[in-house]
């Protein structure tokens, strides 16, 4: 048999793209049905991600399926995702499954518990007619959720306890395009869920073949929470002379790929209002999971240029806009007051 | 990963080069409204039933790690296929499947050309890796007296070799069996 002739594009752009804050490795593993046997495709890290590959390994008569992993080590503990699986064998249908969000930073699909995704599949290869086995005639196009917990981060969960939320088959040769418009993580608390979302494609068993129930293709989405966060050592209203206080700023659940910081700009709380930057407050993440983070920010006293009503605003800005954790706002006088009279004396 | 910055004043030029829209953190009310709209618009709920038996009797894929053996050494991590490892020194039993905290994870070929000193590769055929041929008596034999950790490889990449089986005999070459003969 010839090499196997499955185009490795998608795989190969996801194994070989620069790894997230050097936190993920992608690999390929290929399984051999009905063998067993298992085999690491030798991609290189300068491979070019543009061209397509084939399998070195040969696919046997039952087919073979390609898995693509990411490897994360979290101190001495190594977690492991299944980004993409993909099944090929002889007159089984093709399906690929494609999420995308609105965060591009991370190769691990991912996106915020108040942010839509959408899930594409694609299915080639059914066929038709009465004596057609039914197996050719239609796929199974799966929906699991799965949480984290609270604080969760998805390091060695027990997947086969994720929850099937629906199950649906796919009859035509076509783009099948899923629109969700927010996360189906249980979560007493929507915006706190912690968890993944796996929409997967699978073959019906062939009696005739013998062929078993397999998956052709699946990925995975993760869901992060939304940030919140609070400013102490300001409270509304306050009247400040002189030098402002420290402040301690409170952060919860920010965003893998955030930068955070105070703003601070003359008047009331108007919403939208852009102001400057309070120095020492901003804080710039490229992490791989959700941060909690307490920052103190002193010595800031240029940011309040002139006497009178100022705001100072918590925002964290992420792949989808720029959200306001929290704000106060304070009057603050400066100016000395100096009261007194002269006389002269002869 | 420290990646912490604390950035000077020029944020303010760089965070707003185009005024950005600035919302406030979402609550879970809103989220529930949308979650109920949601559900309603679900366009897969309009699809039929799925066919076949329930997916929960079809075995998930096992882990990658399970499945794995774990090489680690001079801060370098790398996995090969169980069955891939064909010659392990009880020398070397503190490099296999003993992660170190701060190895860095790579793939094989960056982590084989890192440590030759210590690993060698044995190339198989399809047939070897399948079972269906023995490997050479010489070469098991010159593997197993290797000070070296050998790693089966197929075209530069670690697979495993199953073990060996029995070829199927065809109906001519049956032995034939004797049927025990009853009294009448």
């Amino acid at each position: 048999m010839k090499a196997s002739p499955i185009r490795l594009l998608g795989f190969a752009l996801l194994a070989t793209a620069p790894v997230q804050a050097q936190t993920y490795t992608n690999l390929i593993r290929q399984v051999q049905f009905p063998g067993g046997s298992e085999y690491d495709m030798p991609v290189e890290n300068n491979y070019d991600p543009n061209d397509p590959t084939r399998s070195l390994m040969p696919i046997d008569p039952g087919g073979a399926r390609f898995e693509l992993w990411t490897m994360r080590a979290s101190g001495a503990t190594l977690t492991n995702i299944l980004l993409s699986s993909t099944y090929v064998a002889t007159y089984m249908p093709v399906a690929t499954v494609a999420i995308t969000s609105e965060d591009q930073t991370s190769e691990l699909p991912r996106t915020r518990a108040d942010r839509p995704f959408r899930v594409m599949v694609n299915v080639i290869g059914l066929l038709s007619g009465a004596t057609v086995p039914d197996a050719s005639k239609s796929v199974n196009f799966y929906h699991h959720v799965q949480s984290y917990g609270e604080g969760g981060v998805g390091t060695n969960i027990d997947r086969t306890q994720a929850v099937q939320l629906s199950g649906n088959s796919l009859t035509t040769v076509d783009d099948h395009p899923f629109n969700y418009a927010i996360h189906s993580v249980p979560s007493a608390d929507l915006t706190k869920a912690r968890g993944e979302e796996r929409f997967s494609v699978y073959s019906l068993a062939d009696v005739d073949s013998g062929a078993p129930i397999s998956e052709l293709a699946g990925q995975t989405i993760q869901i992060w929470p939304v940030a919140d966060g609070a400013i102490a050592g300001l409270t509304q209203g306050q009247n400040i002379k002189f030098r402002l206080p420290q402040l301690t700023l409170t952060l919860n659940d920010l965003y893998p790929s955030s930068t955070t910081y105070v703003q601070a700009y003359k008047g009331p709380a108007v919403l939208g209002t852009v102001g400057t930057v309070v120095p020492g407050s901003a804080l710039v993440l490229n992490e791989s999971v959700p941060q909690n983070r307490i920052l103190m920010v002193d010595n800031y006293d240029e940011a309040v240029s002139e006497d009178g009503q100022w705001t100072f605003e918590l925002l964290t800005s992420t792949p989808f806009g720029i959200d306001r954790l929290g704000h106060v706002t304070f009057n603050i006088n400066r100016s000395l007051d100096f009261r007194g009279s002269s006389t002269t004396i002869e | 990963m420290k990646s912490i910055l604390l950035l000077s004043l020029m944020m303010p030029l760089a965070l707003h080069a185009q005024a950005p829209r600035i919302r406030d953190a979402t609550t879970h009310e809103e989220l529930a409204k949308t979650h109920r709209q949601a559900q309603q618009a679900n366009s897969a709920q309009k699809l039929p039933e799925a066919k076949g038996p329930d997916l929960s009797t079809v075995k998930p894929i096992p882990d990658l790690i399970s499945r794995s053996d774990i090489l680690t050494f001079n801060g370098m991590t790398a996995l090969v296929p169980k069955r891939a490892i064909l010659n392990q020194p009880t020398a070397f039993a503190t490099r296999i499947n003993n992660f170190q905290q701060g190895s860095q994870i790579v793939r094989w070929p960056e982590f084989y050309e890192k440590n030759r000193g210590w690993i060698t590769t044995l190339e198989v055929t399809r047939a070897q890796v399948e079972g269906k041929e023995p490997i050479d008596e010489k070469i098991v034999e010159k593997y197993r007296k290797s000070s070296n950790l050998v790693v089966a490889t197929f075209k530069g990449g670690p697979v495993s070799v199953m073990p060996l089986r029995e070829p199927e005999k065809k109906e001519s070459e049956q032995p034939k069996t004797i049927q025990p003969t009853t009294k009448p």
